[in-house]
């Protein structure tokens, strides 16, 4: 797979923020990357560098082995679906999906039949047909969403930047509309780099995942590696699935406030600062009598509530130093049980399942 | 008070607010109606007659009271409102268009433009003779005080502009580069229409304030009068019913004004409809 877009040492600062801290990347053509990041990581700022709404202060930006940075947005080449969809409110759905392809300054399409060829060929490919004349208000969510996907992918862009398109939508809706965009992305194949702060949505849908931290690449990889190996700390708490301690390692031995871990087999990951993972759902719930195996790891807590999803009940735990610990455990294994508040009980897992950084 | 008192007295303000209002608008357009030639500009109404209304247009046999000295200055008033009308709201757009970017010194910029509204027109119509005399310029209405006519309106055109671009949703321009399409084409294509609203706002501020603009005017101006100087010319002499018939006239062209304004308006409310639905989805 070729290069399609390369980032080198990025920076971009609002006054004293720093919104992108030497970003460093390189993304392959026909693929889908989802950019995982919190609010406030840098993200859409990311986005928008590239798209060419805002310059960044220092850095090279290279499309297609050409360097972009200088080059004003109608130029770059690079297609961009808004949160808002921003979708033109003065015109039909045929009307905002002609648009780029009459109005661009290259190339543009005056023959009318061929635009609508065009417009009728993408219109079927996201899903709209019938709804060519109606007035871009007098559409559902998921509509506008497609107009907003037809209007740019219509152009053929080398590449699209996809500002968390589903925020916008209903909890129903955006499971649909991520199996829908892998589908369009495949048949088009361009390179789409889909932002968004949903761990399950960047894991689902990125063929590569990048997790942005603090202005920084601190992961890209695919979903498997992100979610079972996370690169860092704050990656392993970005996810939202391992209950991590801070604390240092002596001799074998990871010293924190909540106990003492006895170390397994892997080397430690390299960090800023040392850390211990486990995953929610590597831990299982014992009583506190219940004898544990020579290679486990066992430390005590009272229960506090849970919380029932469906396939999965998660428990929290409050340790003896007031931090809480989460459980997940999958009702598929075993039907659910029932802890008394406040209850005493043992929270055991494995000691190779943990995750060391130090 | 409990609620319905309230209601009432507000109400009982609202309609003495509306005497206050219009009482003096009403008063003129009965006594337009005086008998002439011989009734005077007061009450009582001698006999009810549109005898003022013929002399203004010329259909009354010769008297003594001459008609009003007003056709060429109507026509040059128009004019220069329409000249003023289009030069405020092209500067008017382009400068607040200009102020969606901070740009150094733009705070300055910003009071140097709005000072035109707010310095005393008798001054800056003085000062404007004095420049004119200095320089050995001739004064005109289509000159020296269409000058000052711009300088005076574009900055109510700029501030309605001000305020539009405020709610204007920059993403969708954004959105319009990144399909390929220049800035310049953007504008006219995404930005022109959803603005216009706040544009034909802007050409009324700037003719209505032009028309019938009196302290600039009156020493920037040179020897050939705009209406309003005409008509205050006419007041020295003597004041006869046929101003305010012809005031009648005036105040019915700008409701007709008004009237295409707001034909125009709704035009566009669906427009702005769909932008407002569409901001809340």
């Amino acid at each position: 797979m070729s290069t399609v877009l390369q980032l080198k040492n990025i920076t971009k600062t609002y006054g004293d923020m720093r919104a992108l801290n030497g970003i460093d990347l390189a993304l392959p053509g026909d693929a889908y990357i989802s950019l995982l990041g919190p609010s406030g990581s840098g993200k859409t700022t990311l986005l928008r560098v590239i798209a060419g709404f805002e310059h960044p202060d220092g850095g090279a930006i290279l499309f297609d082995g050409k360097r972009i940075d200088t080059v004003p947005p109608h130029k770059r080449g690079i297609g961009f679906v808004f949160q808002n969809f921003a979708l033109f409110p003065h015109l039909s759905v045929a009307q905002n999906i002609a648009f780029g392809l009459e109005n661009r300054d290259v190339d543009p399409v005056a023959d009318r039949r061929l635009v609508d060829t065009r417009v009728r060929d993408i219109i079927s490919l996201v899903g709209l047909s019938g709804l060519e004349g109606r007035a871009v208000t007098q559409i559902s969510g998921g509509q506008r969403q497609r107009v907003a996907l037809a209007r740019t992918l219509v152009t053929e862009p080398r590449m699209v930047l996809l500002d968390e398109p589903l925020g916008a939508l209903d909890a129903n809706l955006r499971a649909r509309m991520r199996a829908e965009l892998r589908a369009i992305r495949e048949r088009c194949g361009v390179t789409f780099l889909h932002v968004t702060g949903s761990e399950a949505e960047a894991l689902a849908m990125g063929d590569t995942v990048l997790v942005l931290e603090s202005g920084r690449i601190a992961q890209s990889a695919d979903s498997d590696t992100v979610y079972n190996r996370p690169a860092s700390p704050a990656v392993a708490r970005f996810l939202n699935c391992y209950n991590l301690f801070p604390g240092r390692i002596e001799g074998g031995v990871f010293v924190g406030g909540s106990g003492q871990f006895a170390l397994g087999s892997a080397t430690p990951s390299r960090a800023a600062s040392p850390a211990y993972a486990i995953r929610y759902d590597r831990v299982s719930v014992r009583p506190r009598e219940a004898a544990i195996a020579e290679d486990e790891i066992r430390i005590e807590a009272n229960f506090v509530a849970s919380e029932y999803s469906g396939a999965a009940v998660n428990s929290f735990f409050a340790l003896d130093d007031g931090r809480v610990f989460e459980v997940e455990s999958h009702l598929s294994h075993a039907a659910p049980e029932t802890y008394a508040e406040q209850g005493r009980y043992a929270l055991v897992w494995k000691r190779e399942d943990a995750l060391v950084y130090a | 008070m409990n609620a319905s008192g309230m209601k009432l007295s507000l109400g009982a303000y609202t309609a003495l607010f509306l005497v206050f209002l219009y009482g003096p608008l009403v008063v003129l357009a009965i006594l337009s109606f005086q008998t002439g030639p011989e009734g005077g500009p007061q009450f009582p109404i001698i006999e009810w007659s549109t005898y003022w209304y013929k002399h203004l247009f010329g259909l009354t046999p010769p008297s003594r009271i001459a008609p009003l000295p007003i056709e060429q200055a109507l026509v040059r008033s128009l004019g220069l409102a329409v000249m003023t009308m289009i030069v405020s709201t092209v500067l008017g757009v382009t400068a607040a268009q200009a102020f969606r970017r901070k740009f150094r010194g733009s705070g300055v910029v910003f009071y140097l433009i709005v000072l035109g509204m707010m310095v005393p027109g008798v001054l800056v119509g003085l000062g404007m003779a004095l420049v004119a005399k200095t320089l050995g310029i001739d004064r005109h209405w289509w000159s020296t005080a269409f000058v000052l006519h711009v300088v005076y309106t574009f900055p109510f055109a700029f501030l309605v502009m001000l305020a539009i671009f405020n709610r204007f949703d920059p993403s969708m321009e954004e959105a319009s580069w990144s399909l390929g399409v220049t800035p310049a084409r953007t504008f006219r294509k995404v930005t022109f229409p959803l603005i216009f609203p706040g544009v034909l706002s802007a050409m009324l501020f700037a003719f209505t304030l032009s028309y019938d603009e009196f302290s600039r005017t009156l020493f920037a101006s040179g020897r050939d009068l705009t209406l309003p100087l005409a008509i205050y010319g006419t007041f020295s002499v003597e004041v006869h019913p046929n101003v305010f018939a012809f005031g009648v006239l005036t105040t019915l062209f700008s409701f007709a004004l008004l009237g295409t304004y707001a034909a125009l308006m709704m035009l566009s409310v669906r427009r702005a409809k769909r932008i407002a639905i569409q901001e809340e989805a």
